[in-house]
Parts: C-alpha cells; sequence; structure tokens
C-alpha cells in the first residue's frame, strides 16, 4: 500500500519514511504541501500523513485543499498543538485521525493501520494465536486446551494484546483501554499488570507470547 | 495584561480633581441658592404682613372714632391729614367716603395719588381684609391699598366706606438693593467655592500622586519594596495594604517561576545527559549489534522521560491558560473511585499496601460530586500513586468521600505512610517540589503529579489541601464545589 507524508522536518520524514517502509508500505515523502498536492494527483495513495506545521500553506489549508479537489484518500495530520479546538478543527475540515507531537512510532503504526482497516471489517469472535484460544464472546481464554484463570481486567488485557497480535501495544494505550485511564498515569501500573497476566498465560508454558519491546510497550506475536 | 493597567494612555473619564472641584462648587452653589431666596422670601413676606398690619390698625382706629365720636371732625381730620403726614418711612394716604362715594375728608394730594377708582370694593360690614392690594399709583409708586365699611355711630345703619393706601416704592428699592446684593453673593460664592474645590481637592490628592511615584519605582528587582501601612490616610491605607498583599503574591508567584525555570532546567538536563553520555560511549568504538540494541533501548526510556514532562508541563500550561475548557457533571464518584483503585489494585498488592474506600456516613454515601470525570480521575489516580510510593509495606491508603461545608464534596486520600515535613507543607503543590530532595535523583514520578492535582482543582474552582504528620501519614482532601 502506498502513503504520501507531507513533512518539512527532513528528520521526521526519514524515518518515519523508514519504518512505514519497514512495515511494508510504499513511501513517498514531500516537503512541502504543494509538491504534496502534485504528487497526490499523479499517484493513488491510500493514505497521506500531513504534518499542521508546514512552511507556506499550512495543514489546515492542503487538508481543504484535498477534499475541495474531491480526494477522498484518508488523512492522518500530525500536529505539536494539542488543543481540542485544534483536533476539532482537523476533523471537521475531514481529517480520519490526528496524532500530537511527541508520539511513539508504533502508535502511529497503530493508527494507519486502523484507518486503513477502517471499515466492514469484522472482528472474530474467536482469536487464535499460536495454542491461545481467546473467547471474545464468553470471556474466556485458554492454553494448549487448559482454561485460564483470569480477572477481567487481565481478560481485557489479554484480548487487546491479541488483538493488535504483531503491533507493539503502548502502555499509555493499555492503561487507556483497559482501565479507562486516558490520561497520563503512572504506568508502571501497566507493568504489574502486565508481570501477572504473564503469570498465568505464559509462564507454565514454554513458549512466551508476551514480548516486552522496551521503552515502546508490550506485544504478543505469532511466529 | 489589559490595556487598563498601562495608564499611559488619556483616559477619557474625569479625573478626581476636577469631579471634586465641580462637586464643591455645585453644592456650593446649591446651598447659597437655598439659603439666599429663603432670605428674600422672609423679608419681602415680613414686609408685606407689617404694611397690612399697619393698614389694618389704622382702619380700625377709623372705626373707633366713627362709632363713638362721629361728629367729632376735628379728631377725624386730625388723623386723616395730619396723622398720615410726617409718615417717616413710607407715605401713607386715607379717605372717608359716605355710602354713595362721596368724599368727606381726605389726606392732601390724595385724589391725585391714588383716586378712589382704584380701591377694591369693601369687605363687609365689621370685617377687615386679610391682604392689603397691590396698586400702582397714578404717579407710578407701588401702593397697598385696602377698603372697609365703618359704622357711624351706634345709630342705624348709617356707613361710610374708608380707603387707606401705603406707598411702598421705598420698601421695592431696598428689596431690589438686596437682590442685587444677594445675585452678587451668589456669584462670588461659586468663584470662591471653586477656587477652595481646586485647592482642597488639590491637596486631598497629594497621597495618591505620592503612592503612584512610590509604585513606579517598584521594578521586577524591587518586588520587595512595600507601600508600608503607616503613613497613608486611612482610606489609601486600605488600598496601599491591598496594593502590598499583590506585591506579596506577585514575588511569590516570580519566586516560583523562578525556581520553576531552575527545576525544569535540571529536570531535563538528567535525561539529556544520560541520552549524551550513553550515546557517546556507544560510539566510541564498534561494538556489538547487541550492545547498539541496548543503547537505544535506553535512550527511548529517557525520551519517554522527556515526552512526559513535556506532556504534564502543556497540561498545566492549557489549565492555567483560558483555552482549558471542562465539562462537568453530576456523578456518583464511587464508580470513579473504584475504577482507579481497581487500576492500582496490582501494583498495591505488590507492594503489600491495600486501598480502601470508606464512605463516611450514610449521607455522604448518597452525594454527587460535580466535577469533570476524566479529570477527577486524573486528580485521583495521581494522589493515590503518590500515596503508594511514600507508603511502607504493609501500610493502607483509604479513600473518604465527605460532605464539604459548602455542600460540595470532599474526596480524601489518606495514608499512613513516611509523612511530610511541615517546611515541605506549603510548597508540595509546586511544580517539581519533592520534599525528600535526597530523593529527587532517580526518582520514579516527574515531580508534576501534584501540580496536576492543584490545576485540575483550579479548573473545578475546588481547592487541594493536605495534612501530613512526619513518620504517621498523608491526607491529602480535595474539595469540589457543589
Amino acid at each position: 500500500m502506498r502513503i504520501l507524508i507531507v513533512e518539512d522536518e527532513s528528520k521526521a520524514a526519514a524515518y518515519l519514511k523508514k519504518g512505514l517502509s519497514e512495515n511494508g508500505f510504499v513511501v513517498d515523502t514531500s516537503s512541502e504541501g504543494d509538491g504534496g498536492l502534485a504528487l497526490m494527483e499523479k499517484n493513488e495513495y491510500a493514505l497521506v500523513i500531513l504534518d499542521v506545521m508546514l512552511p507556506g500553506r499550512d495543514g489546515w489549508d492542503i487538508l481543504s485543499e484535498i477534499r475541495r479537489r474531491g480526494i477522498a484518500t484518508p488523512v492522518l495530520f500530525l500536529t505539536a498543538k494539542d488543543s481540542v479546538q485544534d483536533r476539532v478543527k482537523g476533523l471537521d475540515l475531514g481529517a480520519d485521525d490526528y496524532l500530537v507531537k511527541p508520539f511513539a512510532f508504533s502508535e502511529l503504526l497503530a493508527r494507519v493501520r486502523t484507518v486503513l482497516r477502517r471499515g466492514p471489517v469484522r472482528q472474530p469472535d474467536i482469536l487464535n494465536i499460536a495454542d491461545l484460544e481467546i473467547d471474545l464472546l464468553r470471556h474466556r481464554a485458554a492454553r494448549q486446551g487448559t482454561k485460564l484463570d483470569l480477572t477481567p481486567k487481565e481478560f481485557s488485557l489479554l484480548a487487546l494484546l491479541a488483538r493488535r497480535c504483531g503491533e507493539v501495544v503502548s502502555r499509555a494505550l493499555i492503561a487507556d483501554q483497559v482501565w479507562g485511564m486516558n490520561f497520563d498515569s503512572d504506568t508502571n501500573v501497566v507493568d504489574v499488570a502486565v508481570r501477572r497476566l504473564r503469570r498465568k498465560v505464559d509462564d507454565p508454558f514454554e513458549k512466551k507470547l508476551i514480548q516486552t519491546v522496551r521503552g515502546v510497550g508490550y506485544m504478543i506475536e505469532n511466529d | 495584561m489589559t490595556d487598563s493597567f498601562s495608564g499611559q494612555e488619556k483616559s477619557n473619564a474625569w479625573s478626581i480633581k476636577r469631579r471634586l472641584t465641580i462637586l464643591y462648587v455645585v453644592s456650593a452653589f446649591g446651598i447659597l441658592l437655598i439659603s439666599t431666596v429663603f432670605l428674600y422670601w422672609v423679608l419681602t413676606t415680613r414686609l408685606a404682613k407689617e404694611d397690612g398690619q399697619f393698614l389694618a390698625a389704622k382702619i380700625n382706629l377709623l372705626r373707633e372714632i366713627l362709632a363713638e365720636a362721629p361728629n367729632n371732625k376735628e379728631v377725624l381730620q386730625e388723623e386723616v391729614e395730619w396723622e398720615t403726614a410726617p409718615f417717616r418711612l413710607a407715605k401713607y394716604y386715607a379717605r372717608i367716603l359716605d355710602s354713595r362715594g362721596r368724599v368727606l375728608i381726605e389726606t392732601g394730594k390724595m385724589d391725585t395719588v391714588a383716586p378712589s377708582y382704584i380701591f377694591p370694593r369693601p369687605a363687609r360690614l365689621g370685617q377687615t381684609p386679610s391682604h392689603a392690594a397691590m396698586r400702582k399709583s397714578t404717579n407710578g409708586h407701588s401702593l397697598l391699598v385696602m377698603t372697609a365699611l365703618a359704622r357711624v355711630g351706634d345709630s342705624r345703619g348709617q356707613t361710610r366706606i374708608l380707603q387707606l393706601a401705603l406707598d411702598i416704592s421705598h420698601e421695592d428699592e431696598l428689596i431690589s438693593d438686596y437682590r442685587s446684593r444677594l445675585l452678587l453673593v451668589l456669584l462670588a460664592g461659586i468663584l470662591l467655592s471653586a477656587g477652595v474645590g481646586v485647592f482642597v481637592a488639590g491637596r486631598g490628592l497629594k497621597p495618591i500622586e505620592k503612592i503612584t511615584r512610590t509604585v513606579q519605582h517598584i521594578s521586577a528587582h524591587q518586588l520587595h519594596r512595600r507601600l508600608g501601612q503607616s503613613d497613608w490616610p486611612l482610606e489609601l491605607n486600605e488600598l496601599a495594604g491591598a496594593f502590598d498583599g499583590m506585591l506579596d503574591r506577585l514575588e511569590d508567584s516570580f519566586n516560583r517561576l523562578t525556581q520553576f525555570s531552575a527545576d525544569l532546567a535540571h529536570e531535563l538536563r538528567t535525561p539529556i545527559n544520560n541520552l549524551i553520555g550513553e550515546t557517546e560511549v556507544a560510539l566510541s568504538r564498534e561494538r556489538v549489534v547487541e550492545d547498539y540494541r541496548e543503547v537505544l533501548e535506553s535512550s527511548l526510556e529517557e525520551y519517554s522521560r522527556l515526552s512526559h514532562v513535556i506532556e504534564s508541563l502543556l497540561f498545566l500550561a492549557r489549565a492555567e491558560s483560558s483555552e482549558a475548557r471542562i465539562e462537568k457533571k453530576l456523578f456518583d464518584p464511587r464508580k470513579e473511585i473504584e475504577d482507579v483503585i481497581e487500576f492500582y489494585e496490582a501494583m498495591a498488592e505488590e507492594r503489600g499496601v491495600t486501598v480502601t474506600y470508606r464512605k463516611a456516613s450514610a449521607a455522604a454515601g448518597s452525594g454527587f460530586v460535580n466535577a469533570d470525570p476524566t479529570f477527577f480521575r486524573q486528580a485521583l489516580s495521581n494522589l493515590i500513586s503518590n500515596a503508594l510510593r511514600y507508603t511502607r509495606q504493609g501500610g493502607k491508603i483509604e479513600i473518604g468521600v465527605e460532605w464539604g461545608t459548602d455542600g460540595g464534596l470532599n474526596i480524601s486520600v489518606a495514608d499512613n505512610g513516611m509523612g511530610i515535613e511541615p517546611e515541605h507543607l506549603g510548597r508540595i503543590f509546586d511544580r517539581f517540589y519533592r520534599a525528600d530532595s535526597s530523593r529527587s535523583e532517580n526518582k520514579p514520578g516527574s515531580g508534576l503529579g501534584l501540580a496536576i492535582v492543584k490545576s485540575i482543582m483550579q479548573l473545578h474552582h475546588g481547592s487541594a489541601s493536605v495534612k501530613s504528620e512526619p513518620g504517621k501519614g498523608t491526607k491529602v482532601t480535595l474539595s469540589f464545589p457543589d
């Protein structure tokens, strides 16, 4: 899938391109809005990542221009301004999602995947990862056929990691999704919770499913 | 700063000096006007009354003479012709007519000055008119005239008409003279009061000028200067006190700000120092991939720390600006409290600390809190996180809900941990302030948790307070207003 990055800061553009390319996307970059618009006219992109603070025409301007020209490509905008009005403005102008700088790359990757996946994709009721089986409807999990005795929160945590299998899930996202702590909270708590979950999910078995990605978060990998 | 503080621009409001002067002039003019008008009125009515009484007395005298000695022409003549002549101030005339209007006797020249036809019709027999009427004489003088009937002897209905006139032109002159003098007094009064007003207002406002000069000398480097309380007039004393209070707060804020900048620099220096050092060492020679990986991962942790600090500072900055908006609603805090406790449950268990939720009374159990639920959680979360950090194994943390005195709800987080020394209590809500400076290196938190709690409470127009006893524990209470 092809992605366009419009970002004037060359370092940021470079690492975004690198990271996304390594995750299987074809990436073009442009350092200013008009160049980006020209590329959009020429190629068909699955997604545009747009920085708001651009020299000359700013991101808002480009965004409205894209929509005015009838290009329906999903847009994910990056902003350093973290005000509610800014977010609302972006979404009003037709952006599909936004990320506030500084952000973790894993978070960006997750958002990109979500935006691209958005649509009629149905989540299966039962997830199977290696010998782990998670029944999302009955809130039950088992490994090698043995039922795992999990608390509701532990189950939510496991299900979150399993649904995002192969992606790193940040501590902040875990705190938000599992406990509803959608603010900057004490993330040591997440480490404790994951440690406890591991005791039940991984310790009794030889194959360890839950991986720590240092400095980023946790993930379940199926290989 | 709003424009009204700039002071340099010309304001179109009147100066106090001008206001006071105008007030003086207006009130002095008012008082003078009222008193002169009153004096004038007293004088004129008094004169008119005396004149009336004089005429009435004369009528009665003539009546008596006519009644008792109707035929004694000499007495009558004396009374009418001579008595009238040498009258001192005003000239006085008298005339007696018979019932058919023929003149029987009159003061000399009266027929030319006050002919019979200018007199009013007489009152009924036996009555004396209460007022004299005003007439103009043929030579232009003002006359007070009175007409009455008199009985002749005690006999059968023979009557005479008495006509009396008093020349009051002399009084008229007096009154008009008096009037012009009063006008003069009024005018002089206005001028005088204006002068006095300017002088008095100028003098009265001197202390304000002095206060202004003193204030002008206070700059950021001299925030310790104060106006003092003793030498100002009573009214300005309060202003000076309020101003000094403002300076106190400003100085305090200024100091905090300075401290904050220093702390912030320190806070940022530590991770950046780590990053530079680690990277430098890593690059100093060839290494295996694992080593590079180790450095990168360590760097990522430092970056997260920096990012966390920035995130928190942005939150605080937003909370203090007008940008911040909270969406308050009325809700039962129980659910939120239990959620937050659940979040920390695992960690508390690992540390051997129990976290309990205690309702103080039955009444408080039904208490709803008026707050933004997300901010409510965040504040509580920060407090519990803090309490956990400073509570030893086997300790306990108690979350309480109580009615506030103002009808709001108080949420308290009490621990039996190490407590805080009294000298730190006043500043623990400051950014980056840590009570335990020896532990400030390599500390777990960012030092912004309580500052965020305070900001959240300010957004709710509530307050956060702390009580602590070293070695016994700490209790932080959040008061949400109704």
